[in-house]
């Protein structure tokens, strides 16, 4: 065996053992990046040739390649698990300020606002003369009206609010659909190189799960890198690429009547392509859901409360349109006390120095007479027909219920998922994640090795010593 | 799920989420303990969010049942202690009437009474013209209101009772329940109240002036005093009923209390006891964390 051919395989041996080192040193510089994938050298030992003597001896080792420790299964799973996360996070975050803005526990409250005025109309039934009671009356009126066109506005804005997150995330996953085609095309580059492209990969693979947070995607690797498709299977990244683009359009109305957007696909030539069946999941798909929906729901709600009142508080304050008595024992005919139709539009129209003496509190000139403030005292326990049968109150209390319980089964539901994904991740972490007392044993091992073939070559050297010394 | 590896990354995590998770529950539990309740959004507790909002309606209608039925039991006081009064004053006038009659009586006697009996009309008429806070008992409750009887003249045959009042028209009813029949009526019109009243005393007064027969208004005089004593039990009777709806309201408002209590209070005990749990969970997650660390090989290798 010539000696010569030692001082190669442990200066092979000196080298593997050095890039396994750094592939540690890197393993544990990493222990705390977010989305960091172990990587292991995998050692190959040379091929063996044959000595003048005829014996096949092996001729050392050298890393053959550094891997990332990945599974790809479980990753397409926790791609999955990121969109149900963030559909479900997404829901629970609207739904949940929903319910703030209809939160009857806190003041002032719509309820108390609702009571108050009630109050003042049995006051008002007490002393139908008295101008504080009157002016009361109106106040409360007046902040009843405050009360449901501030909750109509928080509604109108939260459903603003929800849009522009739309646009948003239709943004983001437009960055990440060019990271991706980007990190495809550099991947394919280094590794035909022979260059790892470990931190690449890390890198696309935060892309692939932001992306996926905003919209269900389907994963292929391919040579050329990973394609990427929407749930309708529509293309949208295919190696190096960006297919079709998330684009977005003005579609319908919202509550302050500015338009609302609508995510499509948009290919080369820019034209919009409707695809509702690629946005099923997702982000997008939740926050649109809540936009259009609950939140429609919740101020049509609102509106309906406040058409009831205007209708009914007038309907007695002008007798039915016969004309009540106001204080100065003029007709209420054509004097109404609120104006507008819904929620956004209620206001008090009684105003001015003399607006309490126009309160209809009377059906007759008599003086003292509280007949008509009797009827306005009444509709605190009057069920209302276009409410579906609920007192004011009550119906306040039953929208104050629905949406809690609205806000309540998505933070369950929101929970539940995020359990999956966190499960999945534990399971990630555990297969990909750096563990210091490993990398430490690795570190040793690898150091050993490296001491081990420093040796070898000290014992070659020492041979040819030998040698010379016969020479001389 | 088993797990064979454990990154450094999951157990750090693991401890981030795990004492992040017990400091929410801390600060619910705080926010329990500082404020005494335990809803604070629907979502909480939607159901008990409805009922709190409901119970909360109900309190705000049996406050409103209450102060009326106590406006209304005010009003009726004043009316009995008035009709009381005017008894009196008939039962006074019915005397004089039984004495009159009696042909014994000097001129100067006899004038003497006519000048009484004229005090009683004055009196009977400030009691139909009673106020209560600003307010005609006898007229309607109409606040602010001119007296709703006439002053009586000095001369009898300027006297008509049946054109002394002038007050409303309109009874006073108030509400003292959810439904639209709840109502009670506390005012009587001053004319009905009064009006045999008055005219049995002006017929008394006018026999005196004309020394006339005094024995033949006692009928008249009798009617008059029963029709006050049918409306004071009248009067008693609603104010009974104003009565018990009060202490009817009251146990109403205390049950409905309770019931809010029990929906939106905090259980402090069991609140404190959770704390205590909670805080010490808190700790042993934190100890365990800080074990995390040591027991790494880093500080046992010489390398």
């Amino acid at each position: 065996m010539a000696i010569s051919s030692l001082l190669g395989i442990a200066q092979r041996a000196l080298l593997a053992s050095e890039t396994a080192l750094g592939v540690v040193g890197n393993n544990i510089a990493n222990v705390n990046t977010p989305g960091y994938t172990r990587e292991v050298p995998d050692l190959e030992s040379d091929p063996s040739a044959l000595t003048p003597q005829g014996v096949l001896v092996g001729s050392g080792v050298h890393v053959a390649a550094v891997r990332q420790v990945i599974d790809p299964l479980l990753e397409r799973r926790l791609l999955g698990a990121e969109t149900d996360r963030q559909e479900q996070g997404a829901v629970r975050d609207q739904l949940t300020a929903l319910a703030g803005v209809l939160n009857e526990l806190d003041q002032p409250s719509l309820g108390d606002a609702v009571n108050g005025f009630f109050d003042a109309a049995d006051a008002l039934a007490r002393n139908p003369g008295g101008s504080a009671e009157r002016e009361t009356f109106l106040g409360r009126a007046g902040a009843l009206a405050g009360e449901l066109q501030r909750r109509s506005g928080a509604v109108a804005s939260l459903q603003r609010g929800a849009d522009d997150a739309y646009v948003a995330a239709a943004t983001r996953a437009n960055d990440a659909l060019g990271q991706i085609a980007d990190l495809n095309r550099a991947i394919t580059a280094a590794e035909a190189g022979g260059q790892s492209a470990g931190d690449l990969r890390d890198r696309r693979r935060t892309a692939l799960t932001d992306l996926a947070g905003v919209l269900g995607i389907q994963t292929v690797e391919t040579k050329e890198g990973i394609t990427v498709s929407a749930a309708n299977g529509a293309v949208l990244v295919d190696g190096g690429a960006v297919v079709h683009q998330i684009a977005v359009r003005e579609q319908g109305t919202g509550l302050d009547g500015h338009a609302l957007h609508e995510a499509g696909l948009s290919d080369a030539t820019g034209a919009f392509i409707a695809v509702p069946a690629a946005f099923a999941s997702g982000e997008l798909a939740a926050l649109a859901r809540v936009r259009d929906g609950e939140l429609v729901g919740a101020s049509s709600k609102l509106d309906s409360f406040a058409s009831a009142l205007v209708t009914e508080v007038n309907r007695i304050q002008t007798n039915g349109g016969a004309g009540a008595v106001d204080l100065d024992g003029g007709s209420t005919a054509g004097v109404p006390l609120f104006g507008g139709t819904d929620a956004k539009t209620i206001t008090v129209l009684l105003t001015g120095p003399d607006a309490g003496r126009r309160i209809g509190a009377a059906l007759s000139t008599a003086p003292g007479d509280n007949q008509n403030a009797l009827n306005l005292a009444d509709l605190r326990t009057a069920t209302q027909a276009t409410l579906g049968n609920a007192t004011f109150s009550g119906y306040v209390a039953d929208l104050t219920g629905q949406v809690g319980e609205d806000a309540a089964q998505a933070r369950d539901t929101a929970q539940a998922s995020q359990a999956l994904q966190q499960q999945l991740q534990t399971q990630r972490d555990s297969f990909s994640g750096v563990n210091l007392n490993e990398e430490l044993t690795n570190l040793l091992r690898y150091q050993r090795a490296f001491q081990a073939s420093a040796q070898a070559i000290n014992v070659a050297n020492q041979m040819l010593d030998e040698l010379m010394q016969v020479i001389r | 799920m088993t797990i064979s590896r454990v990154s450094d990354a999951q157990s750090f995590s693991l401890l981030v989420d795990r004492t992040g998770q017990l400091q929410a529950s801390l600060q619910t539990l705080e926010q329990e303990v500082a404020s005494g309740k335990r809803l604070f959004t629907p979502d909480d507790d939607p159901l008990g969010a409805v009922a709190a909002t409901r119970t909360e309606a109900s309190l705000a209608a049996l406050a409103q049942y209450s102060s009326t039925s106590s406006f209304g039991t005010d009003v009726l006081g004043a009316e009995d202690k008035a009709l009381g009064e005017a008894e009196q004053i008939l039962v006074r006038a019915e005397e004089i009437a039984t004495q009159q009659a009696s042909s014994l009586l000097s001129p100067a006697e006899r004038a003497a009474a006519k000048e009484e009996v004229h005090g009683l009309l004055e009196g009977l008429t400030a009691l139909g013209n009673s106020e209560l806070g600003g307010r005609r008992i006898f007229a309607g409750l109409a606040l602010d209101g001119a007296a709703p009887f006439a002053a009586v003249p000095d001369d009898v045959s300027g006297y008509d009772p049946a054109k002394a009042y002038t007050g409303s028209a309109q009874e006073f009813s108030v509400k003292v329940g959810g439904g639209p029949s709840e109502r009670v009526r506390i005012t009587t019109r001053g004319d009905a109240v009064f009006g045999s009243s008055l005219q049995a005393l002006k017929d008394l007064w006018t026999a005196l002036d004309t020394n006339g027969d005094t024995a033949g208004t006692l009928a008249g005089l009798a009617t008059a005093r029963g029709d006050l004593s049918t409306e004071r039990a009248s009067v008693g009777g609603r104010q009974a009923e104003l009565v018990g709806r009060t202490s009817q309201v009251k146990s109403l408002t205390v049950d409905q209390q309770k019931a809010l209590s029990e929906v939106e209070d905090a259980d402090l005990v069991a609140v404190i006891a959770r704390l205590t749990q909670t805080q010490t969970a808190l700790q042993a997650a934190l100890t365990a964390g800080a074990e995390i660390a040591r027991t790494s090989l880093v500080d046992l290798l010489r390398v």
